[in-house]
């Protein structure tokens, strides 16, 4: 295998590679080494959050999929987890609680909700586009709650742990290491997709749909496929939340769901896979992080209270600060960063010479 | 029957003051404010703290609270809106729905989730009002629909008439032409946000007394606004059909259908019309490219 | 620069332990903001003065109580992670939110054998008997005794006539399965029920439900939801001229909204005494609340007669007082609740909701022009 240092590659393969530099095999090596060794380090509610991160990351990779590279905005991201949940709770309701079919199942279900959504989402452009899917979020949401109002014990579905085999995934470090296992496998599919001839095909709809059609990409087949792709990879990821939460109600389905999930590719920078995860972790570890700086300050007893809407709004604040000043979101930070590294201490790079 | 008669012109006025907010900020802007709902609650607010600050006279805390939301939409445009000149209006959408988390927190912030009844603490009563034909309303839904038609109608003449009406109009068509004319499009379009938060006041204000006030109103904005869509999202005069439409699908399954559906309903009409006629009944066929 | 917050309050995070200390370690769990917050923020703010005073007076057994709150805003996913982080070093947790928090409360309390009181949402069925040695219930409603409650009265009410009797539920799972059940139940009494009407939370006119419930000729209309749903259905009824009673589940804003419609068809029963009655506690709640709380005394009843359980709860414990020694005294422990409750709450190995539950009817009283309670409290013995 002949190894380019850098930008020159000698071979196909070493071209096609996702890992390509020495530096990037050395930190994707030491990443994977201080995940795996995490839980040694830290307590469980760490690991619980990791988990939590890793699980939306999938679905803000699915999303991104869907918005980010092919240019299709959903706001109806929250339906398509709560479908995948409530497919998992109506398996478990008829008996039939093994994983095995409940994420196929799930992912089927998605993929067909995806084509639901996706022909008629084919006249549809930009705003009209949200708006339509926000409608099937809430048409959706309905369906769930009749269904949990006839089958749910009380107030919602209780979800057995999965077993495979003998083997019954529990416990905050199982359970970290599956989602983080399934997180890195979907973020290799997304960084595979958007290398493949679908992505460059999304991107050429998102960026100029008339050109692309003129070029003699099928526009209205690649957009039912982005639908469908990324609500089966979103619905899988509402099964596993299912699974993970052991409980499946419709409260934890609201319009703030999809909100947040906008939030994770808006904030962490639309169409790129890195940006889907760092936007997710930012998101979800962002209530935490403000507890924490909130914790360190000395607050007089009565206006102790006032702390937690302080810091329900300080989310948004934070989020349109992100929309107003940085666009491209926390990937546009990290490129500039890294170039910022690797140009030091120069600051601009050098003009190739006319001849 | 007559009854589901009034019940619709009461739900249809105050979904249209609602929707006009929305249309408002969508023809000038091009930006959908998903906020409108927690202009609404935010308008409630004021009025519950000038009933507060100057408890017994009516007319001066309904006013001045109108006021105070009319001029929240001017600022917000300024602070929030106007940076996001240059971006996408997806990401502009995107900053209307933090808004809108942002109005919230600050309400509870200051009032607590608890429910307020403004209507007390102003000195006015909603006595039950009795109708020709039998229906019954109250004294605030009558208000309420008083107000919508003399909202509208005012708007018309505003858009119509008035030289800074027909400015906006412009404005909101084509911003840069309108620039070269030598119109100051940035304050015609905060002025379309400050009559936003105004109507959506007037919403809230005539809410808060008739039902109740807490900060969880918003959620009716979403309803609202599949009716500023099924009437035409540039269209003010299309709020109107739009309004008694998505009223009238919704008390009727309440009477005769499932009471359930109700609460989807106007999602329901909404992705019809979507299917059918995205640009609504009486918007403008938008062109293919423009988001 | 956002980032770099990020990146430092991660640090944080992590850095952050649990130092180790002399005290009782209680966790607790509450929707202090978020859509449900009205119901339970009360509950956080009672706890906290009544601990401080509590360990202002030198603590329970010469040890003081240390109570770290966080909120869940009723959302499931920050409640798994609060249930995790409370878990690691508290000797109990008390929650205080949305049944949608229950499940990962209940699933870290079985696996880190922590004994879990719910101190303001409804009972689960683990706490009536037979009951599971780590889940408690000190709130004042249950699902199914509400309901056996309000038909009994309106049975007594009605007073050997056959009346009709409507049941005006909210969309969610818990009202719609307990009025459900209530229906049932008022075919079993003799009472003629019609059925359940669903109303949308969201609804902008209840009217048009109203006009169901008139025109089926209710005599009574029993409603068991959020506040803002039953409220509204009984004012629209009311503006279209019906003539019948209702009843519904009396929540924190009771007393103020008693006085606000002064409407004496409207009759609200529940568990806890209303501040109006003026007995000593009241007062000393009222005292002691002056100014450190957002919400006013009256609506800390829940919150008090919880924290006075838990108070009770580790006393009996006495000190050390690890979980499982704690587990074991709360099943037999005997609070007073000094007329807060219409009598005390006894746990038993058995049951851990209480021996007898009490309540009782407040209406308005025109005449008296003030709240008046209908009889007495009445008792029903938990099987």
């Amino acid at each position: 295998m002949a190894h380019g240092g850098g930008y020159f590659k000698t071979t196909y393969a070493s071209d096609l590679a996702l890992v390509d530099t020495r530096l990037r095999r050395t930190a994707l090596a030491a990443l994977i080494v201080a995940l795996l060794v995490l839980p040694r380090l830290t307590s469980p509610f760490v690991l619980d959050l990791v988990a939590q991160t890793a699980l939306a990351a999938v679905g803000a990779l699915a999303l991104n999929l869907l918005t980010g590279l092919a240019g299709q905005i959903s706001l109806g991201h929250a339906g398509f987890i709560a479908a995948g949940a409530f497919t998992t709770a109506v398996l478990v309701e008829h008996r039939l609680p093994s994983p095995l079919l409940a994420l196929p199942a799930a992912a089927l279900v998605g993929a067909v909700l995806g084509v639901v959504v996706g022909i008629p989402a084919l006249r549809l452009k930009g705003l009209y586009l949200a708006l339509g899917t926000l409608a099937l979020h809430h048409v959706v949401l309905y369906a769930c709650g009749e269904f949990q109002n006839h089958w749910g014990a009380n107030t919602g579905v209780s979800i057995p742990p999965p077993r495979l085999g003998g083997w019954v995934l529990k416990g905050t470090t199982a359970w970290y290491y599956t989602l983080i296992a399934v997180a890195a496998l979907v973020v290799a599919l997304s960084v595979n997709l958007q290398r493949s001839r679908a992505g460059r095909a999304w991107m050429a709809i998102r960026d100029r749909e008339i050109a692309a059609e003129s070029v003699g990409i099928d526009v209205a087949r690649y957009k039912v496929l982005a639908f469908v792709w990324s609500s089966a990879l979103t619905a899988v990821a509402g099964a596993l939340f299912a699974y993970q939460r052991a409980f499946v109600s419709v409260e934890a389905f609201g319009f703030f769901l999809a909100i947040e999930y906008i939030a994770m590719i808006t904030i962490g920078g639309l169409g790129s896979a890195l940006g889907a995860v760092l936007g997710a972790a930012f998101v979800t570890l962002l209530p935490y992080g403000i507890d924490a700086v909130v914790a360190g300050l000395r607050v007089p007893g009565g206006a102790e209270y006032y702390l937690f809407p302080l810091k329900f709004g300080a989310f948004g604040l934070l989020m349109a600060a992100f929309l107003i000043f940085e666009p491209q979101g926390l990937v546009g930070i990290w490129r500039r960063a890294r170039n910022w590294l690797s140009l030091w201490p120069l600051r601009y790079r050098p003009l190739r010479p006319a001849s | 029957m007559t009854q589901v008669l009034a019940t619709t012109v009461v739900v249809a006025s105050l979904y249209a003051l609602l929707a006009a907010g929305y249309v408002l900020v969508y023809r000038a802007t091009r930006v959908l404010n998903l906020a409108q709902g927690d202009m609404m609650t935010l308008g409630g607010y004021f009025l519950f703290l000038l009933t507060t600050a100057a408890p017994g006279s009516p007319a001066l805390s309904i006013t001045t609270a109108a006021a105070l939301a009319a001029a929240a939409g001017f600022f917000i445009y300024h602070l929030l809106m106007r940076p996001m000149a240059g971006h996408p209006i997806f990401a502009a959408v995107l900053v209307t729905v933090t808004l809108g988390i942002l109005l919230r927190a600050a309400i509870v912030l200051v009032y607590t989730d608890r429910i307020r009844h403004p209507l007390p603490l102003l000195g006015l009563a909603n006595p039950p009002r009795r109708l020709p034909g039998g229906a019954v309303v109250s004294t605030f839904d009558l208000l309420t629909v008083g107000v919508a038609a003399a909202l509208f109608l005012a708007l018309f003449a505003f858009l119509r008439l008035s030289p800074l009406g027909i400015q906006m109009r412009a404005a909101g068509e084509k911003a840069l032409l309108a620039a070269q004319r030598g119109i100051n499009f940035q304050l015609l379009f905060a002025l379309s946000w400050a009559l936003a938060g105004f109507a959506g006041a007037l919403a809230g204000i005539l809410y808060a007394n008739n039902v109740r006030l807490d900060p969880s109103l918003g959620v009716l904005g979403l309803k609202a606004f599949a009716v500023a869509l099924v009437g035409g999202l540039d269209s003010l005069g299309g709020v109107i059909p739009g309004a008694l439409i998505v009223a009238a699908i919704e008390v009727l399954s309440v009477r005769y259908g499932d009471p359930l559906l109700a609460d989807v309903s106007p999602f329901l009409c909404l992705l019809a019309m979507l299917l059918v006629r995205p640009w609504g009944l009486f918007g403008t066929k938008e062109e293919l490219e423009r988001v | 620069m956002p980032f770099l917050t990020l990146l430092a309050s991660l640090l944080a995070v992590l850095a952050l332990g649990a130092p180790a200390s002399a005290q009782y370690r209680v966790g607790m769990s509450a929707a202090i903001t978020g859509p449900a917050s009205s119901t339970y923020a009360p509950t956080y703010e009672a706890y906290k003065v009544y601990f401080k005073r509590v360990n202002d007076a030198g603590g329970i057994n010469g040890q003081k109580v240390e109570i770290a709150y966080e909120d869940d805003r009723g959302e499931p996913q920050r409640a798994a992670a609060n249930a995790k982080k409370l878990a690691e070093a508290s000797i109990l947790i008390v929650n205080a939110s949305t049944s949608a928090t229950y499940k990962p409360f209940m699933t870290e309390s079985e696996t880190e054998k922590v004994p879990l009181m719910f101190g303001g949402g409804v009972c689960p069925r683990e706490a009536f008997p037979p009951a599971n040695p780590l889940i408690f219930c000190s709130t004042s409603f249950g699902s199914k005794w509400d309901s056996r409650f309000a038909l009994g009265f309106i049975k007594e009410q009605a007073g050997g006539k056959k009346v009709k009797v409507a049941f005006a539920a909210q969309d969610i799972p818990l009202s719609r399965i307990e009025l459900e059940f209530a229906e049932q139940l008022a075919k079993d009494l003799g009472l003629e029920p019609i059925p359940v009407v669903v109303v949308p939370g969201n609804t902008p006119d209840f009217t048009p439900f109203a006009q169901k419930l008139k025109d089926a000729g209710a005599d009574w209309v029993l409603s068991w939801a959020l506040w803002h749903v039953e409220v509204g259905v009984f004012e629209a009824l009311q503006r279209i001229g019906w003539p019948g009673k209702y009843l519904l589940y009396g929540h924190q804003q009771t007393q103020d909204e008693l006085a606000r419609l002064k409407a004496p068809t409207l009759h609200a029963f529940g568990g806890n005494t209303l501040f109006m009655e003026s007995l000593p506690i009241h007062a000393e709640i009222v005292n002691l609340v002056k100014g450190q709380t957002t919400h006013p005394a009256h609506y800390m009843a829940e919150g008090w007669v919880s924290a006075m359980v838990l108070e009770a709860a580790l006393k009996k414990c006495g000190w050390p007082c690890p979980k499982d020694k704690l587990a074991t005294a709360m099943a037999g422990v005997s609070v007073d609740t000094k007329g807060l409750r219409g009598g005390p709450i006894e746990w038993t190995a058995d049951n851990h909701y209480r021996k007898n539950t009490y309540y009782k009817v407040y209406r308005w009283d025109t005449a008296k022009n003030g709240i008046a309670s209908v009889g007495g409290w009445t008792r029903l013995e938990i099987k």
